[in-house]
């Protein structure tokens, strides 16, 4: 739909409202016809004062002329412009409403109008302005703007507020002009020229001079942001990122799935990932190798379908943000680790053996679970089939009937938007399979796949990266193989940490049989072991669910 | 199994209780203002729910600059939003958007092509959007887009048939309001006024986007106007400005009402106003005529100057647009440089816009037998517009035929009487003389 919604564009621009030739050699960046404004805040223990420039193009300035040429006379004299840039600044002041409490009495003074050369022969004008007016800011207010001046015209407006004595405890605008007061605009294609024409400051009292607390930016929050690692992981993720793009050639594959490698065994160094759960849960009792191994495993199985699942969601969606997948896929991970400790803890409470087990348990679960995932995958695909189009277009028949030659990405999407919601119970499923070839213990299979699946169900920024990228250069079946390879990285530190924690209790345990003083320190600290032993489980599985908690929760904020 | 049972129920219910009680306690505090337009966006208007599908694609291609369906999607979204907006600055933003797009993959980037050809109709280049159409058609002949490109290029070249069936190829493979608009307009053209008035209800049925609805509102608005019906203008004007306040065009009908039902007055103040907010050629030429009409003739050769400036502006920045600049020159009663500058568009392009033009620019240098055959092409197609007729019946007056020349004069003001504050007195009183 929003990629393919522009061909309507057209019968407008020809019955036309404005047509506009290739090139415009204005500097102007939003063309010969618009009207540029800026506004400065400078908010002082008893004053507010702004610095308004308006910077107005060809046409503008030529449609104001009239008025500024008094004589007509076809020039304009110092003494007219002196009278047309008081007049103007008053219909500025008059428009420019600023409120603390109420609507501020403005003072204005330093008037400027200047004409400057512009294109095919016309001219460009300045107008400045100062306002001032007093106002108490010393305890806390709310400072409103809202600029009603010339606000039919299109053009670039932009308003910025900082404090000279007194805080500024938050500011919906920056301090500082991107645009140098009107002076350079800055060019870049993926940026929108700002449309800012009311502002609301919060004054937190007395204070140093400065700007705000950053004004939120929305574009950051909009999309993925790669999440602040040690900064060779971002260098060698921009170095995937160029290396896709260019000529493939095996040298280059095999660099690239070697960088993928070491981004997903680097990734999954970094905080996270259920380390901690993991490590509680061996020392809760007692880890084995083949445990490290699944854990991995999983970690491998759930980090690359979720990154898949999420990759091609939104690549086919721009309606869909990321963040609000990856939050939601946060909450899954903490309840799936709670849901893990809670269950240690029950079987501590019973005073149960890890090894007990019956296969009837067993069944049952896997049936259950069975049950779930398919029930809520089929739910899903219905549900999203009447859903997305009603989301775009309620009763858009012709749209509707439109998108017939695009049905493709359209199913694709509710495909896989289905998918995207029920990651959880499908790789539960997939993960319970895992359990039930380790059939020797099921119980301890699904709690290793728990923490498996909770360190690797939130897809790693990076990694979607490398993903979204190679979809976008065309070349998805890269991407995947390269994601692939990045499970694989994460998997094998996720296995060395967790054969790291099973040696190392071995190793503790064959040192208090040699004996020596190592032994000797060992025993002591396995004697204080003991003493803590009877509480491990249960302050383990404890520590799994408060770690499951924060997990969720962190998701959530 | 019960036991499992229970303990899994015991275990999901702890959870849950732990993480609600979390979320209760860590939930984040009563919204500032600095959050406010956040929480303000479920109820923006559409233009912005724009502004973010913008800020969203721009955001993403800065995380995935190679993204080239990404670039060609952002050039349409510019496009649509300079529709929207009638601000210019956004053209280059979209033709540099699709420039990346196409430079990141040359082959196969229908995509951007249609972004570019859409551009050029914008800029009048209308081959170039035909050529961008087709080899964007040669990458998948199941386009509508292109076809909707294609659509507009030749209907302004003047290939009628061709646009004919490039609009019908359009409305079968996807029957939406863009379709729907192009195919009224081509109908229009072809005099099948009442179908093209069937065709654009539809389109407005389909409309959802309150800009979309103010659209096909406007054309109605100009339709029924078209064919004399000002209570029915008027109303369609004042529903496209009830669904978009912001409407130029729809102010603009709402005035050519005013002054048709002689508000001089009142259609003077709004004009003012209108081209203080957008002054386009069109509005300034009729704002100029309405201040002649009212005898303020200085005021009169300001907006003249005005849209002279607009059209030396778009000459210098390397467009040409010879029909507006004929129009002008004809206004400024520069009857030899209209005829230059509508030859030379009419060299370019075959609409009947500017062969009437072309003719009317001739006549008002005297050359009615040239001008003869290219008023009759105006109206060749079928198109009856009030303005072309009076235009082919004042041409045949001059060369003294006068019944098919009282035929042409009546048909005119019997399509809209009002279709000119100026010329359609000037028709009644020609009329008048013609009478047996």
């Amino acid at each position: 739909m929003s990629k393919r919604s522009l061909a309507w564009v057209v019968a407008a621009a020809v019955v036309g409202v404005i047509v506009w030739p290739a090139s415009p050699a204005s500097a102007h960046p939003r063309g010969n016809f618009s009207v540029n404004q800026y506004a400065g805040l400078t908010l002082t223990p008893d004053r507010v004062e702004v610095d308004a420039v308006v910077d107005a193009a060809e046409i503008p300035t030529l449609q104001d002329r009239p008025r500024a040429d008094l004589d007509g006379d076809g020039t304009l004299r110092e003494n007219e412009r002196s009278i047309y840039a008081r007049a103007e600044c008053a219909r500025l002041a008059d428009g420019f409403a600023v409120s603390a409490g109420g609507r501020l009495p403005w003072t204005v003074s330093g008037q400027v109008y200047d004409v400057l050369p512009g294109t095919g022969g016309l001219a460009t004008s300045r107008l400045g302005c100062r306002l001032s007016a007093p106002v108490s800011l010393r305890s806390p207010a709310t400072v409103r703007v809202d600029n009603s001046y010339r606000v039919d015209r299109v053009g670039w407006r932009e308003i910025t507020a900082v404090g000279a004595g007194v805080r500024l405890a938050s500011s919906s605008v920056p301090a500082e002009s991107v645009s140098g007061q009107l002076k350079t605009y800055p060019a870049d294609v993926l940026s929108s020229a700002p449309d800012v024409r009311s502002a609301t400051i919060e004054v937190g009292g007395l204070g140093e001079t400065g700007a705000a607390a950053a004004a939120g930016s929305g574009a950051e929050a909009a999309g993925i942001r790669a999440q602040g690692g040690p900064s060779w992981l971002a260098s060698a993720q921009s170095r995937v990122e160029s290396l896709l793009g260019g000529r493939l050639t095996p040298v280059v594959v095999g660099l690239a799935f070697l960088l993928a490698l070491l981004l997903g065994a680097g990734h999954a160094a970094l905080p996270g990932h259920g380390k901690t759960v993991m490590a509680a849960y061996f020392a809760g009792r007692r880890g084995r190798i083949r445990d490290a191994l699944a854990v991995g495993g999983t970690v491998t199985l759930a980090h690359t379908g979720g990154v898949l699942v999420l990759g091609v969601v939104l690549s086919t969606s721009t309606a869909l943000a990321g963040e609000q997948v990856l939050s939601v896929l946060g909450v899954v991970s903490g309840v799936i680790v709670v849901v893990v400790g809670a269950r240690m803890l029950v079987r501590t409470r019973r005073g149960r053996g890890l090894e007990g087990h019956s296969h009837e348990h067993h069944s049952h679960e896997h049936h259950s679970h069975d049950g779930h995932s398919h029930d809520g995958h089929s739910h899903d695909h219905g549900h999203s089939h009447g859903h997305s189009h009603e989301s775009h277009s309620h009763d858009h028949h012709p749209h509707d009937h439109g998108h017939a030659g695009s049905q493709e990405p359209h199913s694709h999407d509710h495909h896989s938007h289905g998918h995207a919601h029920s990651p959880e119970p499908h790789s539960q499923e997939r993960a319970h399979r895992h359990g039930h070839g380790h059939s020797h213990a099921p119980r301890r299979g699904f709690d290793l796949a728990g923490i498996g699946l909770a360190g690797g169900l939130v897809p790693s920024p990076s990694a979607l990266v490398v993903l979204l990228g190679a979809i976008g250069l065309g070349r998805a079946g890269l991407g995947v193989a390269l994601v692939l390879a990045y499970g694989v990285g994460m998997a094998a530190t996720l296995t060395a940490v967790g054969l790291l924690l099973v040696v190392a209790q071995n190793r503790l345990a064959g040192l208090i049989a040699a004996g020596g003083w190592a032994g000797r320190a060992g025993a002591r600290l396995s004697h204080l072991g003991r003493r803590v032993a009877a509480g491990t489980p249960t302050a383990t599985a404890a520590l799994i669910v408060l770690v499951g908690v924060g997990i969720g929760v962190r998701a959530i904020a | 199994m019960r036991r499992t049972l229970i303990r899994l129920g015991l275990a999901t219910a702890i959870a849950a209780a732990l993480l609600g009680a979390a979320a209760v306690v860590t939930r984040p505090a009563p919204e500032d203002p600095t959050t406010v337009p956040a929480a303000q966006s479920a109820v923006r208007p559409p233009a912005d729910l724009l502004g973010d599908r913008i800020a969203r694609a721009q955001q993403r291609l800065r995380d995935v600059p190679g993204d080239w369906p990404g670039w060609a999607a952002l050039g349409g979204a510019y496009l649509e939003q300079a529709r929207i907006t009638a601000d210019p600055g956004l053209y280059p933003k979209a033709e540099q958007a699709a420039k990346r797009s196409l430079a990141l993959r040359r082959d196969g980037n229908g995509d951007a092509l249609v972004v570019l050809g859409a551009l050029a109709n914008a800029r009048h280049d209308f081959p170039a959007a035909r050529d961008h159409a087709r080899a964007a058609l040669t990458i998948d002949s199941f386009d509508a887009d292109a076809y909707g490109v294609l659509t507009d290029a030749l209907t302004q070249l003047g290939d009628a048939a061709g646009a004919t069936s490039a609009a019908q190829r359009m409305l079968d493979l996807r029957p939406g309001l863009a379709a729907y608009t192009r195919a009224s307009y081509d109908l229009e053209l072809r005099g099948r006024l009442a179908e093209a008035n069937d065709l654009m209800r539809r389109g407005l049925d389909g409309a959802v986007d309150p800009h979309d609805v103010a659209f096909c509102r406007v054309q109605l608005g100009d339709l029924a106007f078209g064919r004399g019906d000002l209570d029915t203008a008027s109303a369609e004007y004042a529903a496209a400005l009830s669904a978009d306040p912001s409407s130029i065009a729809a102010r603009h009908g709402t005035l050519r009402v005013m002054a048709a039902r002689g508000d001089l007055r009142g259609a003077l103040t709004g004009y003012a106003g209108l081209t203080a907010s957008l002054p386009s050629t069109s509005a300034l030429l009729e704002y100029a005529e309405l201040l002649r009409l009212a005898g303020r003739e200085a005021e009169a050769s300001q907006q003249l100057e005005l849209a002279e400036a607009a059209e030396g502006l778009f000459t210098a920045n390397g467009g040409a647009d010879g029909l507006t600049a004929a129009a002008l020159a004809l206004a400024r009663n520069r009857p030899a440089d209209a005829v230059a500058a509508a030859s030379a568009e009419w060299k370019k392009r075959r609409h009947p816009d500017v062969a009437d033009t072309l003719a009317w620019a001739l006549h008002a240098t005297g050359r009615d037998a040239e001008a003869l055959p290219y008023a009759e092409r105006a109206v060749a197609g079928g198109g009856h517009t009030a303005v072309h007729t009076y235009h082919l019946g004042m041409i045949q007056l001059s060369l003294g035929r006068q019944a098919e020349a009282r035929t042409e004069i009546d048909r005119a003001l019997r399509t809209n009487p009002y279709f000119s504050p100026l010329d359609a007195s000037t028709a009644r009183r020609a009329l008048a003389g013609l009478r047996p």
